[in-house]
């Protein structure tokens, strides 16, 4: 036993240090599962009004904007139009604005985006799964995720045309 | 370890044998090792049979020290005081892991004041996953592998090479001792020893005049057991941390409709939700007419799995029925490992779809009737000669900031309609129609006065629903709990093997009894852990065998009263 105790102590250490780094690690980072600031940005798979599935990856290497929104939402129904601004002034630098309505069904959104006057791609999250995985609870919420995916900052609360601008350029030119 | 003094040199014991670092008693004869120890009297200190712990080492080095501070039973039983304490600041306030639906960040303040609001900040609504409280728990994880490692396996070694000629002096510092003058010839005495022995249970070896009798060693192990129960009840609690292999979420279930359960493939449909009250003669006297008491909460639920276009979003997904239960609370629906438990419920109905026909209020006419969903209707409807097409939808009508109509939320809660209807008697571009399908809401938001406004006096077209079987409604909602806990198989076979531990430690002691017979004189020692009163009996009644008759309290040697 004597040759063989300090590999035996040494393997059982590093064990404990492992299991221990990854307990303490989940407790310590985001054990909610909700991302944040500097995580990967979960994927989603979701209809679009265009009836294309759209996800999160078709986007890789372009910045994307994730707006959390509701047709029945008044910060939302204000923002748009800032929104609707900026993607027109980025889409050419590659960034993606896209909308994500919440739990509302087709025509609802169809009338919503006639009536804002949008025109950037729009996705609908009926079953919040999207909303679940980001994470989203009031409305609108925007997520702002970089060209590789990562989450650049979380904005809750209505957008104005300047912090907009503002975000987007810092993920367009870090 | 404290000890700085040279152990090297006194661990060769006088009968030949070379002990390690750490030993008390020679792991041979038995006798003590240390001079101080060799001249005191009293009880020997038989913990481990007196061997050296496997860490006991001169020169610890950087991995010695860390392996010989989760060795120590001392930090350990600090590590679990610690521990305790910490679990009781997690009682204090209610935990924010058992919140459904309250704001953390203000509930505290505002329920329990400043003491809240600092129980909050320190981070104490969430102690159980907080770090440093994970932190302990894997300390006296480690702890439970390595104190036992390193006290199980000299402990193994010493009682699997037990020597049956002890040192004299380790026979009459036991708890159980005998000294007395005999006058037979040795051997043949201690040979007639061996068959009482063994009726008694023991396992007897004999070297010339001395004698080892042993019983029940197993129980020693039953500590070891018990850790390695908790070790494995550690790990599987450790293990809920990962993907899969636990969920706990609170879902609503619309009657009627089967509704996905996130990160599954399952869908579950709740057919009816029934809750039923005790009625006044069935409470007693001094309930009546003061309380509702809930007799019974039942959902007839189905789950569905899904089979195909499960994730793509454009299809609609294909369900096969699994299994169907009557939710009852204590009565979870149960399909490979996942529960739904009855949790809450909503009795408000949910508005699902109206058929209205299109009535000419001039001639009193009517036309066929159309079917008018809220959620994803149709755009266009035909009945008789007109045709209705939708323009506008509000799930909660309302009016926003500028007056214009809107949706409050997203829930039908006062659902409304716009059409544009076309057909004879009616304008070349049609005319538009307001439709509130709840009698409610016609009135409130004024219909008719909406639509005069609209199409003018001179208009004649109005829907109506002309029977309820038309209205189709969900009649409740039925909140489940829905469980997947994967690891609790694991947690419940490490509470077994801990409780198999008990019982081998608390129902059985480990008993040896060593004897030599030298000069007309017979030495007898004896060891147990527990019951020495039981021991000593046994003791009396085995030499009783060979004629020699002992009082009982002549074997206390002290210190072995329990």
């Amino acid at each position: 036993m004597g040759k063989a105790r300090k590999p035996i102590q040494i393997v059982i250490l590093f064990l404990i240090l492992l299991l221990g780094g990854y307990a303490i690690g989940t407790s310590v980072f985001g054990g909610d599962g909700k991302p944040h600031e500097g995580s990967k940005a979960p994927s989603f798979e979701l209809l679009g009004l265009d009836g294309l599935t759209h996800t999160l990856d078709e986007y890789m290497g372009q910045p994307v904007v994730l707006n959390f929104w509701g047709s029945w939402c008044g910060p939302c129904v204000k923002e748009m139009p800032a929104l609707q601004a900026q993607y027109e002034k980025w889409k050419d630098e590659g960034v993606v604005v896209v909308g994500v309505n919440v739990g509302e069904d087709q025509m609802t959104v169809e009338n919503f985006v006639k009536l804002v006057d949008i025109n950037f791609p729009v996705i609908m999250d009926t079953g919040r799964d999207a909303v679940r995985s980001y994470g989203v609870s009031p409305l609108p919420t925007t997520v702002f995720i970089d060209g590789k995916g990562k989450v650049d900052s979380i904005h809750i609360g209505q957008l104005d045309l300047d912090s907009l601008e503002a975000q987007i350029g810092k993920l367009v030119d870090p | 370890m404290t000890s700085k003094e040279p152990l090297v040199s006194n661990t060769k014991c006088e009968c030949g044998h070379q002990n390690p670092v750490g030993t008390v008693l020679c792991e041979a004869c038995g006798k003590p090792l240390d001079e101080k120890e060799l001249g005191a009297e009293g009880n020997l200190e038989m913990r481990y049979d007196g061997v050296a712990r496997r860490s006991q080492r001169v020169n610890p080095g950087l991995i010695d020290r860390v392996w010989n501070f989760f060795s120590s039973v001392k930090i350990a039983i600090y590590l679990i005081v610690l521990t305790l304490l910490g679990s009781m600041l997690g009682t204090i306030f209610p935990q924010e892991s058992t919140f459904l639906n309250i704001d953390a960040s203000t509930y505290y303040k505002e329920t329990y004041g400043r003491a809240g609001n600092i129980y909050y900040k320190l981070g104490l609504s969430h102690t159980y996953e907080s770090w440093w409280f994970v932190t302990l728990l894997v300390m006296i994880g480690a702890s439970l592998v390595i104190c036992s490692l390193d006290r199980v396996l000299p402990l193994y070694k010493a009682l699997t090479r037990q020597k049956v000629r002890k040192h004299r002096q380790f026979l009459t510092r036991q708890k159980a001792v005998l000294v007395t003058p005999l006058t037979a010839e040795p051997e043949a005495w201690v040979a007639g020893l061996i068959e009482p022995l063994k009726k008694k249970g023991y396992r007897v070896k004999i070297d010339g005049s001395a004698l080892l009798a042993e019983k029940h060693r197993f129980s020693r192990w039953g500590p070891y057991v018990i850790h390695i129960g908790l070790i494995i009840f550690l790990l599987a609690v450790l293990a809920r941390g990962l993907p899969g292999l636990n969920m706990d979420q609170h879902l609503a279930f619309q009657q009627g409709e089967a509704t996905r359960i996130p990160d599954t493939t399952y869908y579950l449909k709740n057919e009816q939700f029934t809750v039923e009250f005790y009625s006044d003669e069935e409470m007693p006297e001094e309930f009546r007419g003061k309380k509702v008491l809930p007799k019974l909460y039942e959902t007839k639920a189905v789950l569905y799995e899904c089979t195909a276009d499960c994730t793509d979003p454009s299809r609609e997904p294909q369900l096969s029925e699994v299994t169907s239960h009557d939710i009852r609370v204590n009565s979870p629906l149960s399909y490979k490992g996942l529960k739904a438990y009855q949790f809450d419920y909503d009795l408000t109905p949910v508005l699902r779809s109206v058929q209205p026909v299109l009535v000419n209020t001039a001639t009193g006419e009517g036309y066929s009737k159309f079917r008018l969903d809220m959620k994803n209707p149709e755009r266009t409807f035909q009945s008789g000669p007109y045709t209705l097409s939708l323009k506008e939808k509000y799930m909660d009508f309302g009016l926003n900031d500028e007056g214009q109509p809107a949706s409050k939320s997203p829930y039908p809660n006062a659902p409304a309609f716009l059409f544009l209807i076309t057909g004879p008697g009616l304008p070349e571009e049609g005319q538009q129609y307001f439709y509130f399908p709840k009698q409610l809401d016609k009135e409130q938001f004024q219909q008719q006065a909406i639509n005069d406004r609209l199409g003018g006096s001179g208009r004649f077209l109005e829907l109506e629903v002309q029977d309820m079987s038309d209205v189709d409604f969900a009649a409740s909602t039925s909140y489940l709990n829905i469980r997947i806990d994967r690891a609790m198989p694991f947690v419940w076979v490490g509470a077994g093997i801990v409780m198999l531990g008990l019982i081998l430690g608390f129902y059985w002691q480990h008993r040896r009894i060593w004897l030599r017979v030298e000069d007309g004189e017979l030495v007898l020692g004896g060891h147990t852990n527990k019951n020495w009163f039981g021991f000593r009996r046994e003791i009396v009644a085995i030499l009783q065998k060979v004629d020699l008759i002992v009082d009982e309290k002549s074997l206390d040697n002290g210190g072995g009263l329990a």
